[in-house]
């Protein structure tokens, strides 16, 4: 005890020496010359050398920052300082290759609001890219200057080595590595151009592009294609482009370095984990780590098999308020689960062979790093696998494994100095950094906790100290009175208190103690009423040896971990099974028609025999369907739901270049609440805030699967494409007037020159691929856009485009438009006026998908009438009936229903709306939309006519596999709600720690989106501006 | 500015034209006694049975087997069709809203939080392209009413086939409305507040929403003495109030503001109606024992909270009606009002038994908006609104609505729809 003290004192004193100095290279010293050696033994300590490697008893030498040995039981050379560190560990410094240390922060854009005008256009200067969130050119080693105050929190923790670089914008620009000592940049800079930051937040870009996830994404990839391209253009010196010498860019002439320094892509949950590692594989971008978010546990097999090291806050959240009953209202599942199961993301992750290094990025006080560090370790995580993820792993991630990570030769002297181990509940005394100390306040090591017998006035006072530095407590008695301690101050070995003595023998007096600690003798005064000293001395009784914290083995999680993992997620997924469904009235929505009490088959997946009273093959599942109704799956040509963070990339008038099959959200309950209403694909497609919108995603509604599980496998492509109102920004705001075009002639004109502009990339990238290598050697390859690509796929016949359309003059208008630039216009969606002009659109060879009987909600559709099915449909038009809405999704049947009603439509023909039409719509019909041999087993089971407002779905499937089951639904409810209150017991059991964490790591669910959402999402989401009209929708549920 | 000016022309143009559009001329008054013989009449009181209804000068003058014509009477024969009370939508903002989008078209609610002097009625454009399309699926009387912030007006149920808002005009001041501030915390990226911002102007607005109970109060405690020194137009409007004939209907969802609500209501005595109600089944029997009525909105409803069942929304009308909570149907909107009757068939799946539902939008519709002395049932002595439908008038396969009376009128059941598709049709037979 004793050793360790002087030693500490020792340390002490180090600490208040010069720096190692590796100055005056190229920066001239004034006055004296610094010349104080570096020569430390550390002795006696234990030490990890690196993961799973301990040393004892072992002695490290540091020589002019290295560590030059680790010895066991050695003796200190000549010449070397000796610390004897007895009790205490020593680990190699940690690393964090996610800060943004020592470069200024992003200014925050000014805040956004409806009442600011778009910004289209960035300032443009020295070669910058086209849009403000790209500036891949910024080196931020550049800007770095070492942060004292910034760099202590993170020692603090044992931080001695951070990567950084502005977190701001999607390309951010090269980090560096540096040192987080103090002394001139030039000498802690380790890597002056590390990995590239990027993400997918725009960040205090005003730009209005991109506007939503999908842009993002978007813009990553033309930026990404970009650079290969102009390394291809540049590659040789005066190549062309289009006559036209290739431009000068800043940004992507930094991304030549992308594959060589690697990426960072920071990423907010799993779902965006798993898209960026997709959009990286893309470009066959290899040397990348991603940022995860502590949700990775929740999808671990799609993450593990990126084959991506991830970089792991430990932000773990504070659990959902359930203070009052009343607050429990607002708490979701979802959000208790993950305050159960966060903690032992890290574990999981191990377990599953993920390699992972540790960051402090996220928390709101670093301070909370080594808490939560040790609650991972609690949930699981071996220590040798968190000293791997803040050591070895980032070293070898960083390329620095030669010189970090380790306590080894040759390696740089950043050392952890921890009182106990530091992965149980070990302090972190001091760091050192390249043989440089850094203490944090008075290291003292005096264990005053025990008993001490200290006489005053013939009476003797029982002392006993309890606790740990700095909180010590204590109480006096004499006899069977007892009395608390007041002011206790410790200092080193020096203990002062006051005692009031009260309570102990009616005095009024308060004595006051002052005394030193040695070895086990406190020696010191009393100081009593007079101000007289009263020597006095007593021998510390050990108090009970004080049993090193036993982790307590947290609880057992009592939540469920399903897909996805939020209420009614599935623990596992549905499995195909072969079928023989008895006795149904079966809506074939086929020739066949309407065939009562009859049997179907269904083996692998696929209808296989439809007929009366067949025989049960063997092995077949027998359902009863007696009294019970079977149709195909309901398809909805027009839905958003599945996406994720904007429905719009409604900045520009042609996005083209964005695909919703980037943001799909396979946790978006609506799935489910589709199924419930017998769906069983959909077509998701861009909001109508652009005339030539982004690429749509069709979906096979299989709840539990992931975002690739989800889309409709062999799909043929297709898009958006919008006229009327929304697109000319009728009602967007009278700031939104300045973007071109703002009205139905400039639509037409727009969209033909857009057509134009594809052609000639055509023919330009034809006329490329007819050279010989020779030639194409002495130009510039064109440039691939992503854009004119999309809208070559239309003039080629591969995409499809799905038009949003209400009124005659523009429905017309787009077919000439069409006509003349040699397209076809494959399906008018909500088209109200297609009765006037059906007649033409048949012509033309389109189809149409209308709402059953919405009016009202705009100028544009003044003239809807809920019979516009029958005349259409009575004109030979393949016709279907959408939802454009969650909420109208679920009872499709109901929509069709409106045109038997209103018009005497026939109900098999009115079913076929909601099946087989729009399957033909989407060009899927060869695999589902009827119930025929042969086709994809998608089919609802309902207890009554289809078309009543009575039918109820009882059953759904998709492929042969049960995705919704009424009576399991009702089993489910009772699940749910017994989870969610065993886990807010938990919440209340769990006190005051359950409301420690973070308030902003849970996921929050989009809301409802509809065709005319335009809100900018990123500036929403990443809270450089704020909402300022509620999503109470003007044309909600009911419009 | 130039290409505004135009665009605001054409809107209004083309709202012009909607005015242009000519709706049916409202029916005359019942000049000869109707005999309505051998539908199923569902009474809404009595179970439905075959017999005859006999109308005389607007009133329901007979019901009742093999009812003998009075002299001069019409006489149908309505074998195999279905006669209900024309049914009553209450809470939508029919002839209020022409198109939701334009804002000249507009008329619903008024800036600042203390309304209460606003009467709904005034603004009702009889003339409304959209009343029409509501009168041909069945509905025959709608409770219009003033939306906006905190105090918003007083609602009127209107007839819907008359000349003008005076001659539409049922009842006014069927209650007080109270659009009650957000309880709930918000925590979506949409969300502009802190929870703490949040709570905080939560409690600031409930302050303010009972002073301004307190204010009205002291005007009404005044105005008893003779003590008022002039009229204030917003308090001497809740004069009724606090003589309790003018009832308070709140606005609200979550449980927490429909009990701060009922505390309300207790405090001054006076009969609440909860308009909205998502959360209303949550307390169906606290309800229930407090005589709470309860208009609901959302039978179509998506969930409101992710964890809860699917069909949530659609099977709290059921739990409410088991509790004993009399309870109506509303949509909420103006033009989708013609879909209530759907909704009303739609939640009777999920629990509400379908006499429930029917009186959903008949008798307990009346009674709410103070009306069922005269409206709402199939009653000898109340006014002579019926529907005529082919069948289940609930259900898409059944409802095709022949007929409407409106005391004692038959209402042309032609609406702008029909003329367009009737135009329309002409286009394609001329070309054929």
């Amino acid at each position: 005890m004793i050793s360790a003290r002087l030693s500490l004192l020792s340390l002490a004193i180090l600490g208040t020496t010069s720096a190692v100095s590796y100055a005056a290279q190229t920066t001239p010293e004034l006055g004296i010359r610094d010349k104080t050696p570096n020569l430390v033994a550390l002795t006696n300590a234990t030490v990890m050398t690196e993961p799973g490697k301990t040393v004892n008893s072992a002695t490290v030498l540091i020589r002019d920052g290295k560590i030059e040995a680790v010895r066991t039981n050695a003796t200190v050379p000549a010449g070397y300082q000796t610390i004897d560190l007895k009790g205490y560990h020593i680990y190699p410094g940690f690393i964090d290759p996610y800060t943004q240390y020592g470069v200024p922060a992003a200014a925050e854009s000014e805040s956004f609001s409806f009442g600011r005008r778009p910004v289209y256009e960035n300032e443009r200067r020295g070669g910058n890219a086209a849009n403000d969130a790209i500036h891949a050119q910024q080196r931020w080693v550049t800007q770095f200057k070492p942060d004292t105050k910034a760099a202590a929190e993170l020692l603090k923790s044992g931080f001695t080595t951070v990567q950084s670089a502005r977190q701001d914008g999607i390309f951010r620009g090269s980090a560096f590595v540096a040192s987080l000592a103090d002394g001139l940049p030039n000498d802690l800079i380790i890597k002056a151009d590390a990995q590239h930051f990027l993400s997918f937040s725009k960040g205090s870009s005003k730009q209005s592009y991109p506007s939503s996830l999908m842009g993002s994404v978007a813009l990553i990839r033309q930026t990404l294609s970009d650079a290969n391209w102009y390394q291809a253009a540049t590659a040789s010196p005066n190549l062309q482009l289009d006559g036209k010498p290739i431009e000068f860019n800043a940004a992507l002439a930094a991304l030549s370095s992308l594959a060589q320094q690697g990426v960072l892509f920071e990423t907010s949950d799993e779902r965006s984990l798993l898209r960026a590692s997709r959009l990286l594989a893309e470009f066959n971008i290899k040397n990348a780590l991603l940022l995860g978010s502590g949700y990775e546990y929740s999808r671990l097999e799609q993450v593990k098999a990126t084959g991506q090291p991830l970089l792991l806050p430990l932000n773990f959240p504070a659990a959902p308020n359930v203070t009052t009953a009343e607050q429990r209202l607002d708490v979701n599942l979802a959000d208790l689960r993950h305050w159960e199961r966060a903690p032992a993301n890290p574990a999981v992750l191990a377990q599953a062979g993920i390699p992972f290094a540790l960051t402090s990025h996220g928390l709101e006080k670093k301070s909370d790093f080594l808490p939560n560090l040790r609650k991972a370790i609690q949930h699981g995580l071996k220590p040798e696998q968190a000293l791997a993820a803040l050591t070895t792993v980032p070293a070898s991630l960083l390329g620095l494994d030669s010189t970090l990570g380790k306590v080894a030769a040759g390696y740089q002297a950043d050392l952890v100095i921890s009182r106990g181990d530091v992965f149980v509940d070990g302090e972190i005394v001091a760091t050192w950094l390249r043989g440089q100390e850094k203490r944090f306040g008075p290291v003292q090591p005096a264990q005053f906790t025990g008993e001490y017998s200290l006489s005053f006035q013939g009476e003797i006072y029982s002392i006993k100290l309890t606790g740990t530095l700095p909180k010590l407590s204590g109480e006096a008695s004499l006899g069977e009175k007892k009395t608390k301690l007041e002011n206790i101050v410790v200092q080193d070995a020096r203990l002062q208190f006051s005692l009031p003595l009260a309570a102990l023998n009616e005095q009024t007096t308060v004595l006051q103690f002052n005394g030193v600690l040695t070895g086990n003798h406190l020696t010191g005064y009393w100081l009593d009423a007079s101000g007289t000293q009263i020597a006095v001395s007593a021998v510390q009784q050990a108090a009970a040896p004080v049993t090193a914290k036993a982790a307590a083995a947290p609880a057992p999680m009592l939540s469920q971990l399903t897909f996805p993992n939020r209420a009614f997620g599935l623990a596992t997924l549905p499995e195909q099974q072969n079928l023989h469904i008895k006795n149904a009235t079966v809506w074939t929505a086929a020739e066949q028609g309407v065939l009562p009490s009859t049997d179907v088959l269904v083996r692998n997946g696929k209808f296989e025999k439809v007929g009366q009273n067949l025989a049960t093959p063997r092995g077949y599942t027998v359902i009863d369907a007696a009294g019970m109704h079977l149709t195909p799956g309901i398809i909805d040509e027009h839905s958003h739901i599945a996406t994720e963070q904007g429905v719009n990339e409604g900045s520009h008038a042609n996005t083209a270049e964005v695909h919703l099959g980037d943001v799909t959200n396979p946790d978006d309950i609506n799935i489910y609440r589709a199924l419930a209403g017998g769906v069983t694909a959909v077509q998701v497609l861009h909001g109508s805030a652009n005339p030539i919108g982004g690429q749509a995603q069709i979906l096979s509604l299989r709840w539990g699967a992931d975002a690739e599980g989800l889309k409709f496998k062999d799909a043929p492509p297709s898009i958006k494409f919008a006229l009327g109102e929304n697109v000319k920004q009728s009602n967007w705001g009278t700031e939104f007037n300045s973007r071109y075009p703002q009205s139905r002639i400039g639509v037409e004109t727009f969209i033909r020159d857009q057509f134009q502009a594809a052609k000639e990339y055509q023919a330009a990238w034809q006329a490329y691929n007819k050279l010989s290598k020779r030639e194409q050697g002495r130009v510039a390859p064109p440039r691939r856009d992503y854009q004119l690509d999309t809208l070559v796929e239309i003039l080629e016949g591969k995409r499809h485009i799905h038009t949003h359309s209400y009124v005659a003059s523009e429905i017309l208008m787009l077919m000439q438009v069409a006509d003349e630039m040699g397209f076809k216009v494959n399906t008018y969606t909500h088209i109200l006026e297609g009765y006037k002009v059906a007649s033409e659109m048949k012509a033309h060879g389109a189809s149409v998908s209308t709402f059953a009987d919405w009016w009202g909600f705009k100028m544009e559709v003044n003239d809807a009438i809920p019979t516009n099915t029958c005349l259409m449909h009575e004109q030979g038009l393949l016709v279907s009936v959408n939802s454009d809405d969650p909420g109208l999704l679920r009872r499709l049947n109901q929509e069709a229903a409106k045109s038997t009603m209103y018009c005497d439509m026939d109900e098999h023909e009115a079913l076929k709306m909601v099946t087989i039409n729009p399957a033909k719509q989407l060009k899927i019909a060869d695999k589902v939309g009827s119930i025929e041999v042969g086709k994809q087993a998608d089919f609802v089971l309902w207890d009554a006519e289809p078309l009543s407002v009575y039918a109820m779905v009882q059953q759904t499937w998709i492929n042969g596999a049960r995705y919704f089951d009424r009576q399991q639904d009702l089993a489910l409810r009772q699940d749910i709600e017994q989870e969610r209150q065993l886990l807010i017991q938990k919440v209340l059991t769990a006190g005051e720690s359950a409301r420690q964490g973070s308030t902003t790591v849970y996921k929050q669910d989009d809301p409802i989106w509809h065709c005319d959402d335009n809100d900018d999402w990123l500036k929403l989401r990443f809270g450089f501006g704020k909402h300022l009209h509620s999503h109470g929708h003007s044309h909600g549920e009911q419009h | 500015m130039k290409l505004l000016t135009t665009l605001f022309a054409a809107a209004v143009t083309l709202v012009s034209s909607n005015v242009l559009a000519v709706n049916p001329v409202p029916a005359p008054k019942q000049s000869v006694p109707l005999l309505l013989k051998n539908a199923t009449v569902h009474s809404v009181v009595n179970a439905p049975a075959v017999q005859d209804v006999l109308l005389v000068d607007g009133k329901i003058a007979a019901v009742g087997l093999n009812l003998a014509a009075p002299a001069g009477a019409e006489v149908k024969d309505l074998t195999g069709k279905h006669l209900y009370p024309g049914l009553i939508a209450l809470i939508n903002q029919l002839g209020l809203i022409e198109v939701e989008a334009v804002r000249a078209t507009r008329d619903d609610r008024e800036v600042t939080a203390t309304n209460p002097d606003l009467q709904v009625q005034v603004a009702f454009n009889a003339d409304s392209v959209v009343i029409p399309t509501i009168r041909s699926n069945g509905f025959s009387h709608s409770l219009i009413y003033p939306s906006g912030s905190l105090i918003t007006g007083r609602s009127a149920l209107m007839q819907l086939d008359g000349w003008n808002w005076q001659d539409a005009l049922v009842q006014a001041d069927v209650g007080l409305h109270l659009s009650w501030p957000r309880m709930s915390l918000q925590t979506g990226w949409w969300v502009r507040d802190s929870v703490e911002q949040q709570q905080k102007r939560q409690a600031e607005q409930l302050d303010q929403l009972h002073g301004f109970f307190q204010q009205a109060q002291a005007y009404y405690l005044a105005e008893q003495a003779g003590l008022n020194r002039g009229k204030d137009s917003r308090w001497h409007a809740m004069l009724a109030f606090f003589d309790k004939k003018l009832p308070l209907f709140v606005h609200a969802d979550d449980p927490r503001q429909i009990r701060q609500a009922m505390l309300l209501a207790q405090q001054y005595q006076i009969k609440l109606v909860i308009v909205g109600g998502r959360d209303s089944w949550r307390m169906a029997e606290e309800l229930a024992a407090n005589k709470v009525d309860v208009i609901y909105t959302a039978p179509y409803g998506l969930p409101t909270r992710t964890d809860e069942a699917y069909d949530q929304a659609f099977s709290a009308p059921g739990i409410l009606q088991q509790a004993g909570v009399r309870i109506a149907l509303s949509l909420d909107g103006f033009w989708d009002t013609r879909n209530l009757v759907f909704a009303a068939g739609h939640v009777t799946r999920y629990g509400l038994d379908p006499a429930s539902a029917l009186r959903a939008l008949t008798l307990d519709a009346a009674a709410i908006a103070g009306v069922a002395d005269r409206l709402g049932s199939i009653e000898v002595g109340k006014s002579a609104s019926l529907v005529l439908s082919d069948g289940d008038i609930f259900d898409y396969r059944g409802h095709k609505v022949e007929q409407l009376w409106i005391d004692g009128r038959s209402v042309d059941l032609d609406n702008r729809h029909k003329q367009l598709h009737r135009r329309y049709q002409q286009r394609y037979q001329a070309a054929k």
